[in-house]
């Protein structure tokens, strides 16, 4: 081989590394889901409704379900309120679906993330649930309407200008939550769910 | 010269012969369940989906896709087809096909005779198609038949079917036909329809379609009525078409039964065709029953809730609502509906619709989850909307989804009676009767309540409530509290 063939045949290898490299980093550019821009929204959504900067720190009451009484039971909580009230919405969803800290029964699966907040002129709550909640649902009579008070309540109770809440799951109205309680129509607060102190 | 030439072929496309396309369901019977496959039909050919049949008769484990070939690995099978292609290779041998393999927007379509030729070499299992039917048998499947023959008789006709094993029946009436649902049992009819020169009954058509086995009966005439009984423990179904006689000025009020007649009823003592005119007040050969709408709830592949023990909702309120159904035909004081025969998918309209058409008494859903620790427990609801209306709706028009308020009195009354009843069980605990937004009771047109049984958790087992013992004692609570509120009270 001459000198000449071997200068040429050395940088065609050197031409075929660089180029592959650079295909491999190109192929990793093209084929790498980006995050999805709706789930990182959610996602600082989530974050601001849970770390606000400058929001004033008070008692809420939330409302767990006690399946054996048929009840729902309150529990206070401390919350550093965010200044809007859908963002306070999300607060109350997410500590519900963070869970009692007194060993009362399950809201919501601790996968639930709210999707979407809007809060109308007349009260009403719009609610958008991930489906992921009902993978992860006890299905049934009681525990669906004591999860749904335990929401609607708590919100009611600590958001003033919320008169009632729509459900919507994965941004769609569906018939019902998970095969019992009616979602086709907004729920208003029911304090009888509370039990009683006496 | 062009300008002829796409004209030729625009008329050419106008008159070229349309492909017949059209879908409908293939029903698969298995030992122990049914399933539905969609087909097409093209040209007059069914076409099943391959990859949705072959995963309902086992496991397909891999799929190698090209261009002109698919070969699927199925069990320890390999099979192989091309589109267009005349047969299906099974393990290196071929296997020839009366029409070719299709591949249809991406999805591969095999003919109707695949089940024949081929499907017995993949499954090892017997296979029965009828040539022509919609549905197939596959292993040791032991469908029933029957024989029909209508007989006149006195200001009518008396139909007889008599089925090769027994067949739970219940009825229905839907835009001006009578429908008799046949159990979730597998059926094989000798023919599909039956006609008849008959002023009563013209066509008798047996349906399975939706996956309900069901016999189909349209009445020659508007105006008649119609009286379903069993007999033989449910192997002859005898149903009379009658005329009904001229209004009587003393017409009778339906009233519970004190004399029980001489065979039970299926459910409902008469379905008349829904054109009935003015002067045709009823007046059955025998007294009118109440009529008990029983809603086993979930089905098909809504399963409801589960326990640690592999209990399904669906299965475990199916069982409960047979004993249930039992004990009050028992009584020859009731007519029982089921909204849901068999594990099939029923909507709550469909539920609502089958109470409300057969005029029943009352509508008892059953449930079952988890109503806390103790087991076996038991909760029962009453319908309360999530939101009171804004105003009250006109007199004139109440819309379905807010016709059960309208029962609430009524409902709140069976609710308390079954309470004080099912607290008699020995070891349940019951609670006092609650309200829940449960959607399947909204529409219903009578008084309704839920029954939850619990405790049905995938934290725990589900033997309390699987227990005969437990379901038969739910069961005679239920008939003693429906005589009592059929009385009016709510307290024996």
């Amino acid at each position: 081989m001459t000198r000449r063939a071997t200068i040429f045949f050395v940088f065609v290898l050197v031409a075929l590394g660089v180029g592959g490299f650079y295909l491999r980093s190109l192929s990793k550019r093209v084929f790498v889901e980006p995050p999805r821009a709706e789930q990182a929204a959610r996602a600082k959504l989530s974050q601001i409704a849970l770390q606000p900067n400058n929001g004033t720190t008070q008692v809420a009451t939330l409302y767990f379900p006690a399946l054996d009484e048929g009840k729902i039971l309150p529990e206070s909580r401390s919350l550093t309120w965010a200044q809007a009230d859908p963002d306070r919405i999300r607060q109350v969803v997410l500590a519900l679906a963070e869970g009692s800290h007194q060993g009362y029964g399950r809201v919501l699966p601790a996968s639930t993330s709210v999707r979407a907040v809007f809060l109308s002129a007349d009260g009403t709550a719009f609610l958008d649930l991930s489906s992921d909640l009902l993978g992860e649902f006890e299905p049934g009579i009681e525990s669906e309407t004591l999860a749904i008070y335990s929401i609607v309540d708590s919100i009611a109770l600590n958001i003033p200008s919320v008169k009632r809440v729509q459900f919507l799951i994965q941004g769609q109205e569906v018939e019902t939550l998970d095969g019992h309680a009616d979602l086709t129509v907004p729920y208003v607060p029911d304090p009888s769910r509370v039990k009683s102190s006496q | 010269m062009i300008l002829p030439a796409i004209l030729l072929l625009g008329v050419a496309a106008i008159f070229w012969p349309a492909r017949e396309l059209r879908s409908d369901n293939f029903v698969f019977y298995f030992p122990s369940a049914h399933h539905l496959l969609p087909f097409e039909t093209v040209s007059g050919v069914k076409y099943l989906p391959l990859m949705q049949l072959l995963n309902m008769v086992g496991k397909v484990a891999a799929v190698q896709e090209k261009k002109d070939e698919v070969r699927v690995w199925f069990g320890d099978t390999q099979i192989a087809l091309r589109p267009n292609g005349p047969s299906v290779e099974v393990d290196h041998t071929q296997y020839d096909l009366l029409e070719p393999v299709r591949l249809s927007d991406g999805q591969w379509m095999v003919p109707v005779d695949f089940l024949t030729t081929v499907l017995p070499h993949l499954t090892h299992q017997d296979v029965e198609y009828q040539d022509g039917t919609n549905r197939i048998f596959i292993g040791d499947v032991k469908p029933v038949s029957f024989t029909v023959r209508l007989d006149p008789i006195a200001n009518g006709a008396r139909l007889t079917v008599q089925f090769t094993d027994k067949v739970t029946v219940t009825t229905a009436s839907s835009n001006g036909k009578w429908i008799m649902y046949l159990g979730d049992h597998p059926i094989e009819p000798m023919e599909q329809s039956y006609r008849f020169q008959n002023p009563y009954l013209s066509e008798l058509r047996y349906d399975d379609q939706d996956g309900v086995p069901k016999l189909i009966l349209s009445p020659a005439a508007s105006g008649l009525n119609f009286y379903p009984v069993e007999a033989e423990g449910g192997k002859i179904l005898l149903a009379d078409v009658l005329k009904p006689p001229l209004l009587m000025p003393q017409a009778q009020q339906p009233q519970p039964s004190p004399n029980p007649p001489p065979v039970s009823a299926p459910t409902l003592p008469q379905q008349p065709a829904p054109s009935v005119t003015e002067e045709n007040p009823a007046t059955p050969p025998g007294p009118p029953l109440p009529v008990v709408a029983l809603d086993p709830a979930h089905g098909g592949t809504d399963n409801g809730g589960h326990s640690s023990d592999g209990i399904l909702e669906k299965n475990l309120v199916a069982q409960v609502v047979a004993q249930v159904r039992t004990a009050l035909l028992a009584t020859d004081k009731y007519r029982v509906v089921l909204t849901r025969t068999g594990d099939v998918n029923v909507s709550a309209e469909q539920r609502a619709l089958a109470a409300n058409l057969s005029g029943a008494m009352c509508f008892i859903s059953f449930h079952a989850g988890d109503l806390g620790a103790s087991s076996p427990r038991i909760s029962i609801f009453t319908f309360q909307p999530p939101s009171p209306p804004a105003q009250p709706p006109p007199p004139t028009f109440l819309p379905w989804s807010e016709v059960q308020e309208s029962q609430s009195t009524q409902s709140v009354q069976l609710a308390l009676t079954l309470q004080q009843q099912l607290a008699q069980i020995n070891g349940a605990e019951v609670e006092q009767p609650s309200t829940a937004p449960v959607y399947s009771l909204r529409s219903v047109d009578s008084p309704a309540v839920a029954v939850e049984l619990g405790r049905l958790a995938p934290s725990g087992d589900a033997a309390a409530l699987t227990n005969p013992a437990f379901q038969q004692q739910v069961a005679s609570a239920v008939v003693q509290a429906l005589a009592i509120f059929w009385k009016g009270g709510t307290t024996p």
